[in-house]
């Protein structure tokens, strides 16, 4: 087990491959992906809220900020009272729905992204620093990571954000400051499966640097587990926010964000139920299409003789 | 074909299902008619019971269901009646002799005498008893003892609305009680003379009240008839609303425009309206308190700010009936208070971009807008805002901690409400806002004099000319943009008989069942 390679890039051991003209690593991972069913309907979900909030006034004529509030609350298309104008309709202080919803994305996908790279450098530098180099040093970041696993990630983010105030920028440095744990795990346990590996014995012995080794030899070797994590915590992020804003503690309004929108929607639950189901909808839409794609990706990657 | 368009029977059916964990929560203490309590909710709680220690509008109702004033004002008549007073003269402008009703006990039995008005005055005009709202009593100068049953109240000067402010929010506390269990004991187990006695006080839950069986007879404020009431602090509108619909609650107010149109349709469910005294208002930091440089300061940019909210669309479509463009610092049928003459700003988004230009902010600025109430109507101020340029974000704070922000010159600008305390005076709105104290944001010591010599003027004609002088004054400088008068949406059990007055002081006192 410690000598397999977790990706398909390892040339170490291709010397018996029974066929004769090898797939590149690339064409096997799109051969695999495109027969996964999960992986392919999460990219598909995901691409198109990616390009519907990344390419929002393309799709969208309204200003999402734009206000009339003799126009407030139109339903969506599909009810009698609606109309093409506002195919989703408006809320509470007449903003075109559909408008608010992409821009809205954005600061949803901002916020996973942000998260996600600002915690996956934290967890990763401290996993692999654990794994690599074993000892004391795996005692102190073992310890730390019990540490952070001990605190509660919503009542840490709500003591913060009473202390500083809730802003955009809080919620993505709270986030990320919190939800590490994971990649340091992952990274920790791959590293020692590769720290003691042939290729990374053969680097020591050509007199490579252990700078050199981490990021030439191990990284790229523990890279696809990352990379699945990430988007699980991806998904992760983009709900909590959506739970702190929904708390009236994240994304403050006149900003757009899923969360605030189901929060603010709340309060015509009874009677006009599209303002909050619109958002959930879209919510649940983009967390399912995150965790689909990295569940399918972790089989996808996962070396041939497993699945 | 339509996975949203639910029929109106499946959204209740969510209703009941959604609500349904508060009912089982609430067998305890049951609302209806069969046990004879009235459960009443609030959004928000008094931070202390005690009704000096508090300008919440929760308290204020609690203070006029367990204390009594010396006077009661007849809200039908706007009379001043005889309440724990029987009779009043001036002796001279700035002395009020009043004879006290005999044969009144407080709710622990002791007997209601000149000691405990006496006491009550002198005490909440110590700096010690930290009284919230000191415009309420800072008029007086103390109060002296005749006999047991005569006091004179002696007052700094001459003062118009003595009469009014000794109807409302000057209730009389037990000297001997209040001196043994301090403020801290007072506001646990409170004591007073009124219709009804406070059993429980459970922070972050509610109070808990019964009919006061000592109470008595031939009091203006009639004899109770319910036997328990409950207030309720249920903070989340929604879930108050749910409550109501499944009879957990008995009875709610604040219920925004939208939800009272529909409410109309629900069975067993009587929805009313009624104006109140209560001005919806900006306040800014004319001040320069929050930083030296704050374009608060600047008297263009608030007028530019006065300019881009469109408050006719606002009360047309937010607000709802029963609400009114407000143009002066105060509520207009208040006594002194006039817009007649007072600097109006009509809709006009040109001339907010243009005066902005002008204060040296083309492109606008970013700030932040506070607010501890209808989240709605500050975020459509923040959608007007942004239209001329103005980037502000919404601060939605609890309304202590607002307040203390603000008296801490922390808050570039508020979106504040003030209901005067149902005082029918304008120096209740004014006297607050405007004469140098901790609520204060611009702090002009013109504005002042005009307002303390107003406050203190009998002739009632010099006395409507000075605040129409300080009125205006405000208004032109931009000190505090009046948006609308409230307009409450009561919902109630239909089981239950309620009137609504037009000071937003729900008199439980007063309702019973059918």
């Amino acid at each position: 087990m410690s000598t397999t390679s977790a990706s398909g890039a390892a040339p170490a051991a291709a010397g018996f491959d029974p066929v004769p003209v090898r797939r590149s690593p690339l064409a096997r991972f799109t051969k695999r992906a495109a027969r996964h069913p999960g992986f392919m309907a999460g990219a598909v979900l995901l691409a198109v809220i990616l390009v519907l909030s990344i390419g929002a006034p393309l799709f969208t004529a309204h200003d999402p900020y734009a206000q009339d509030i003799s126009r407030r609350l139109i339903p969506p298309v599909w009810h009698d009272k609606g109309s093409w104008e506002h195919w989703l309709g408006t809320d509470k202080l007449g903003r075109d729905y559909f408008a608010r919803l992409l821009y809205g994305g954005r600061i949803s996908l901002m916020i996973g992204a942000a998260t996600v790279l600002l915690s996956g450098v934290i967890g990763t530098a401290l996993g692999v620093a654990a794994g690599f180099f074993g000892g004391r040093v795996d005692m102190v970041i073992g310890y730390v990571i019990n540490v952070r696993l001990a605190l509660p990630v919503v009542l840490v983010a709500l003591a913060v954000a009473a202390l500083v105030g809730t802003s955009l920028n809080t919620v993505i440095v709270v986030l990320g400051l919190l939800l590490w744990d994971r990649f340091a795990v992952v990274a920790r346990s791959t590293t020692q499966q590769i720290a003691h590996a042939d290729f990374v014995a053969a680097a020591r012995a050509i007199g490579c640097s252990t700078r050199l080794i981490v990021f030439s030899e191990v990284l790229p070797n523990i890279l696809n587990p990352l990379i699945v994590v990430a988007t699980l915590e991806m998904a992760h992020a983009i709900l909590l926010e959506a739970a702190l804003s929904f708390l009236g503690l994240g994304v403050q309004p006149p900003l757009p964000s899923w969360g605030l929108m189901i929060s603010e929607g709340k309060q015509y639950m009874f009677f006009s139920p599209w303002v909050i189901t619109i958002p959930g909808v879209a919510l649940v839409a983009l967390v399912l299409g995150i965790n689909l794609l990295g569940d399918g990706l972790r089989d996808v990657t996962a070396p041939d003789n497993r699945s | 074909m339509a996975p949203f368009a639910y029929g109106k029977s499946m959204v209740f059916a969510a209703v009941a299902a959604l609500a349904l964990p508060a009912v089982s929560f609430s067998t305890a203490a049951l609302a209806n008619k069969a046990n004879d309590t009235l459960v009443y909710a609030s959004d928000s709680e008094p931070e202390n019971i005690s009704p000096y220690h508090n300008n919440l509008r929760e308290g204020v109702i609690i203070a006029h269901l367990v204390w009594e004033t010396l006077i009661h004002r007849n809200p039908k008549t706007s009379q001043y009646e005889p309440e724990l007073a029987t009779a009043w003269k001036w002796v001279d402008p700035v002395t009020l002799e009043l004879s006290l009703r005999q044969g009144v006990t407080f709710q622990d039995g002791s007997p209601f005498t000149a000691d405990d008005v006496v006491f009550t005055f002198n005490y909440v005009l110590t700096p010690e008893a930290k009284v919230v709202t000191k415009q309420n009593v800072e008029w007086m100068a103390g109060a002296d003892k005749i006999d047991d049953h005569t006091v004179r109240v002696r007052l700094k000067g001459p003062f118009p609305a003595a009469l009014e402010y000794l109807s409302g929010p000057t209730p009389i506390y037990p000297a001997a009680y209040f001196k043994k269990v301090g403020l801290d004991g007072f506001s646990k187990a409170p004591v007073g003379t009124g219709p009804y006695r406070i059993t429980a006080v459970e922070n972050g839950k509610g109070v808990k009240m019964e009919k006061y069986k000592g109470y008595w007879k031939g009091s203006p404020l009639g004899d109770p008839s319910i036997g328990k009431i409950e207030f309720r602090v249920i903070p989340d509108g929604e879930t108050r609303m749910a409550e109501l619909m499944t009879g957990g609650v008995d009875w709610i107010w604040r219920v925004p425009k939208d939800q009272a149109d529909q409410l109309k349709a629900v069975p067993n469910v009587t929805v009313l309206s009624a104006e109140t005294m209560r001005v919806g208002f900006l306040q800014f930091d004319a001040a320069g308190r929050t930083a030296a440089d704050t374009p608060m300061k600047n008297e263009k940019v608030r007028q530019a700010i006065a300019y881009a909210v469109d408050r006719p669309a606002m009360v047309k479509n937010l607000v709802g009936e029963g609400a009114r463009v407000m143009n002066s610092a105060c509520f207009i049928d208040q006594i002194g208070c006039t817009d007649d003459g007072v600097p109006r700003y009509e809709y006009n988004p040109d001339k907010a971009r243009k005066l902005l230009a002008e204060a040296g902010y083309p492109n606008g600025f970013d700030t932040d807008l506070y607010a501890y109430r209808e989240r709605d109507y500050a975020e459509a101020v923040i959608g007007y805002l942004r239209a001329v340029g103005i980037r502000a974000n919404l601060r939605f704070l609890k309304y202590a901690a607002m307040r203390e922000a603000a008296r801490a010159g922390k808050v570039p600008f508020q979106y504040q409400t003030w209901g005067s305390f149902s005082v029918n005076d304008a120096s209740a709105f004014t006297g607050v806002w405007f004469k140098e104290n901790e609520d204060d944001m611009s702090r002009d010591p013109k504005v002042r004099a005009l307002l303390d010599k107003a406050d203190t003027t009998t002739d009632s004609a010099v006395r409507k000319d000075l605040y129409k002088q300080a009125l205006s004054m405000i208004a032109e400088k931009g000190y505090l943009l009046p948006l609308f008068s409230y307009p409450s949406n009561y919902a109630f059990s239909s089981d239950l008989s309620f009137t609504a007055q037009a000071d937003e002081l729900p008199r439980f006192y007063t309702a019973h069942w059918k």
